[in-house]
């Protein structure tokens, strides 16, 4: 029995919201979880401060679960929404819209539990330094969403786009990549961010006296880490808004599906090293303060050679674009 | 312990609220009423899930790695399903904006950030005098 478009686009949309809110719950769990670990193991050390400990922990949850919020955002607007679309690539644009923030959710959920678990150790070890650790884990938390919201942008843009003019093939791959793109790219910086943040509530419950250093090395570190995930956007844009002319040959829009996957998996190496890099840098820092400079220096070194190989899944992905 | 947790929830949940009704009131009063409803309607279930967070935290402690895994998994979904009813009435009924709605459903998280960073700011100048 033979389908029709609009019955296609239903698929799609269906399939597209399963994706974004089953991969979307992921990470907001394990992070969620890994931070109520944290504390158990905070409040096993220092019963005394189970007060503070639970609020860390509640607000450090709240902000967890941000991602999959997102995630929860789009699956019910694919799932609610009545797409009435003139062509086949509003299928692909669906399905890609669900694969971007279901896979661009899981680093920011695991990313953001992090600092929240360290900020429930470090109240355990500090309790006087409590409210200068919730502020720098929110601080944290929130950068670490940052990818995540890159994805949200790539669903939004894939759902609410017009694609009636665009050729079938390759445009459905061209699509299909931006969301593995956007996705796959927001797993290793959301991830690696939340490493930074981590090291940094660790380092500040250590030597409260480093906290503006710490914080100031965080931002840094974090910032960078979230370049894999812009590279990531910026290879989905390019997908997403780059004019193709139509085929009937399937190559053309192979290559293109492969220069999403590859710039986004591509991309998730890359996020989490500069975490570990950053993380090591912010660690120390808060142990010697006086050394800061030539451990930032040493810091940016590792990172931007981290970076090299999010770099080369870009030059390939581009490669794939513009060349093949 | 649930004592702290409740003024916690006490203070941003009251704090969203406030925030949610005069935005939403000011949008209503500029002729935006779907605008206006859709962020009040947001923040209210944004609220019920701030809540929902701190009670099923005492689930969470005591338990071992997976069984906490497991137990926020199933905290997540069953959160995320109340979650979904905003999003569903906005996107069915014409009187919530969509958008509005959304923006309401991280009203608690940005009460809480704004609050950190408002007093972190405010103590950093009177430092200074």
């Amino acid at each position: 029995m033979p389908y029709d478009l609009q019955t296609w686009i239903k698929v799609a949309a269906f399939a597209g919201g399963g994706l974004a809110m089953g991969f979307g719950a992921i990470g907001a769990a394990i992070g969620e979880g890994y931070t109520a670990a944290q504390a158990n193991s905070a409040l096993a050390r220092n019963p005394g401060s189970v007060g503070t400990i639970f609020k860390s922990m509640l607000v450090g949850q709240a902000i967890a679960e941000s991602a999959s919020i997102f995630a929860l955002v789009i699956a019910m607007i694919l799932l609610f929404s009545n797409f009435t679309a003139t062509s086949y690539v509003t299928v692909a644009g669906l399905l890609g819209a669900g694969l971007s923030i279901g896979f661009g959710a899981i680093g920011s959920g695991v990313g953001s539990g992090f600092p929240a678990g360290a900020a429930c150790i470090g109240m355990g070890r500090q309790p006087a330094m409590s409210g200068r650790l919730t502020t720098n884990m929110l601080i944290g938390s929130a950068v670490c969403q940052t990818p995540s919201i890159f994805a949200l942008v790539t669903s939004f843009i894939l759902i609410f786009s017009d694609f009636s003019k665009v050729p079938v093939n390759p445009a459905w791959a061209a699509l299909l990549g931006a969301g593995f793109a956007s996705g796959l790219g927001a797993i290793g910086s959301g991830i690696g961010g939340g490493v930074v943040a981590e090291a940094s509530c660790e380092g500040i419950a250590r030597h409260p006296a480093s906290v503006r250093q710490v914080t100031n090395i965080m931002l840094l570190g974090q910032a960078i880490t979230q370049t894999p995930a812009i590279l990531g956007l910026l290879v989905s844009f390019i997908l997403i808004f780059k004019k193709f002319t139509a085929t009937d040959a399937i190559a053309p829009g192979m290559a293109l599906l492969s220069a999403g996957l590859c710039m986004g998996i591509g991309a998730i190496g890359p996020g989490l090293g500069e975490g570990i890099a950053s993380s090591g840098g912010v660690r120390w820092i808060a142990r010697n303060p006086a050394f800061t400079g030539t451990l930032t220096r040493t810091m940016l070194v590792g990172m931007a050679v981290a970076e090299s190989t999010a770099i080369y899944s870009m030059v390939i992905a581009l490669v794939l674009v513009f060349v093949v | 312990m649930m004592e702290s947790v409740r003024e916690t929830q006490k203070k941003y949940c009251s704090r969203a609220m406030t925030a949610a009704i005069l935005i939403g009131f000011g949008l209503i009063l500029a002729g935006q009423t779907p605008m206006g409803k859709g962020v009040i309607l947001g923040t209210l279930f944004s609220v019920i899930n701030f809540i929902l967070i701190g009670e099923t935290l005492p689930l969470k402690l005591g338990k071992s790695k997976e069984k906490t895994f497991f137990l926020s998994l199933g905290s997540v979904m069953v959160r995320n399903l109340l979650m979904a009813v905003p999003l569903i009435l906005a996107l069915k009924f014409d009187q919530f904006n969509l958008f509005a709605t959304i923006g309401g459903l991280f009203l608690v998280q940005l009460m809480i950030l704004a609050d950190h960073l408002l007093s972190r700011i405010s103590q950093t100048q009177k430092s200074q005098i």
